[in-house]
């Protein structure tokens, strides 16, 4: 036995719910501890995880373009994207909150569908890659993915407070497919099995 | 090879979940941490008396979730109208804005879902620390498990302060007894997450379990 092996090449399948190991000589079909379903690798996960990054990449189109929320004043509706948000907090001095929202609705969004991306490819081609780097990334992206939820809960608690005689703030259908972008492609990261990563990798 | 698989006894192996490497499980004092050598993978940190804390948290935070969750957050006022808000009303005023689905991710996320967590910590840790074998342990500790990542708690606090920010530029604003529950029901939910070393768990589980059997 090597020093360094994979469970799976050692005869292992480890339960994906409790971490229990269980010999694949045995061809259990479900976890002796915890009963749920064996599967060496999560089942179908670049298929998986390419139809939910597919579907998320389409519905981030329309998150960005529609408005997220419309600011009515006295009659006069004053339409917000999330890219008009970010602009008006810094305009406004609020830098640091403006970088925030920045991060959580800007860049962690597109950087996860380009990152999910990234990983399909290395691991349907079979790249030679430093895996523990791209573990590292998996990891980071699986993390900060619930963040970006925080345009939407921000949103709900404005649409509840501002709602006066002459001010009101209504949500934008922006909204609905930017919280549909952050589920699926919540989704998709757990979805996908870094263990792939490792799997393809010819010298380790 | 086959025969070494054989001599292999289950219990004296581990896997890393991320990079399947397989591992003999060390034995770490409670305050160390076991990393992956080969992906960097935290594997376990346990805890003094996980069990004890867990349960003694998840009834903090289930007393915790009540006020947080019924009392004002925070208040606005705007040419003499008062409007106050707290978590179930911001998810009515989207439904009423009909944008339902939204409304409903929101409050899976920062009610249901938080709500339903403390639960089944609160029971699984009580069992334990009573010793206590059900036969559904099992599977609340698989639900709890799949619950985790959508307990959107801490980034709907970010979002309070998000949205307290812009507000403040409108009105003036007014902070609410709602908010200091929910930021305490928050550290309280993180402390326990710390708290719950799950390979402790799911070994107590299968000892209970192997117990009962004996004893019937
Ligand atoms: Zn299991
Ligand atoms: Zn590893």
């Amino acid at each position: 036995m090597r020093a360094k092996a994979n469970a799976l090449t050692q005869g292992f399948i480890r339960c994906h719910d409790c971490g229990y190991l269980v010999k694949t000589v045995d061809h259990l079909l479900s976890c002796p501890r915890c009963n749920s379903h064996l599967h060496a690798r999560h089942p179908h996960s670049l298929q998986r995880t390419t139809a939910l990054l597919v579907s998320s990449f389409f519905l981030y189109i329309p998150a960005n373009i529609f408005p997220i929320m419309t600011v009515n004043q006295f009659g006069a509706g004053d339409a917000h994207t999330i890219a008009g948000g970010i602009v008006e907090l810094i305009d406004s001095g609020m830098i640091p909150i403006g970088m925030l929202v920045l991060v959580a609705s800007i860049l962690v969004p597109s950087s996860k569908l380009i990152g999910i991306g990234l990983l399909l490819l290395c691991a349907h081609f079979r790249w030679q890659i430093n895996a523990r780097r791209w573990t590292v990334m998996y990891r980071v992206i699986a993390f900060v993915g619930r963040w970006s939820m925080l345009d939407i809960f921000m949103i709900s608690i404005l649409v509840d407070l501002v709602d006066f005689g002459g001010i009101q703030i209504i949500a934008g259908p922006a909204a609905t497919a930017f919280a549909a972008v952050v589920i699926l492609t919540m989704f998709a990261a757990e979805n996908f099995d870094p263990r792939l990563l490792w799997d393809n990798q010819k010298n380790l | 090879m086959h025969l070494f698989t054989k001599a292999m006894n289950n219990t004296n192996y581990d896997a890393c979940p991320e990079c399947d490497l397989l591992l003999k499980p060390a034995q770490p004092k409670p305050g160390e941490k076991v990393h992956c050598p080969r992906c960097g993978l935290l594997l376990s940190r346990p805890r003094k008396q996980s069990v004890e804390r867990t349960f003694a948290l998840s009834i903090a935070g289930f007393i915790l979730f009540f006020p947080a969750n019924l009392l004002p957050m925070v208040g606005l006022t705007v040419l003499g109208n008062a409007n106050t808000g707290i978590l179930i009303s911001g998810v009515i005023a989207l439904y009423n804005d009909g944008m339902e689905a939204v409304a409903i991710v929101v409050f899976l996320a920062s009610i249901l879902f938080p709500l339903v967590h403390l639960c089944l910590s609160l029971l699984i840790s009580g069992h334990l620390y009573f010793n206590r074998p059900n036969r559904y342990l099992v599977a609340w500790m698989r639900w709890m498990h799949h619950l985790d990542e959508w307990v959107m708690l801490e980034v709907y606090m970010l979002g309070i302060i998000v949205a307290c920010v812009k507000l403040m530029a409108i009105a003036p604003l007014k902070l609410g007894w709602g908010l200091y529950a929910f930021i305490a029901l928050i550290i309280i939910t993180t402390l326990l997450t710390s708290s719950l070393d799950n390979r402790l768990f799911w070994q107590r589980i299968e000892q209970l379990r192997k117990e009962n059997k004996n004893a019937s």
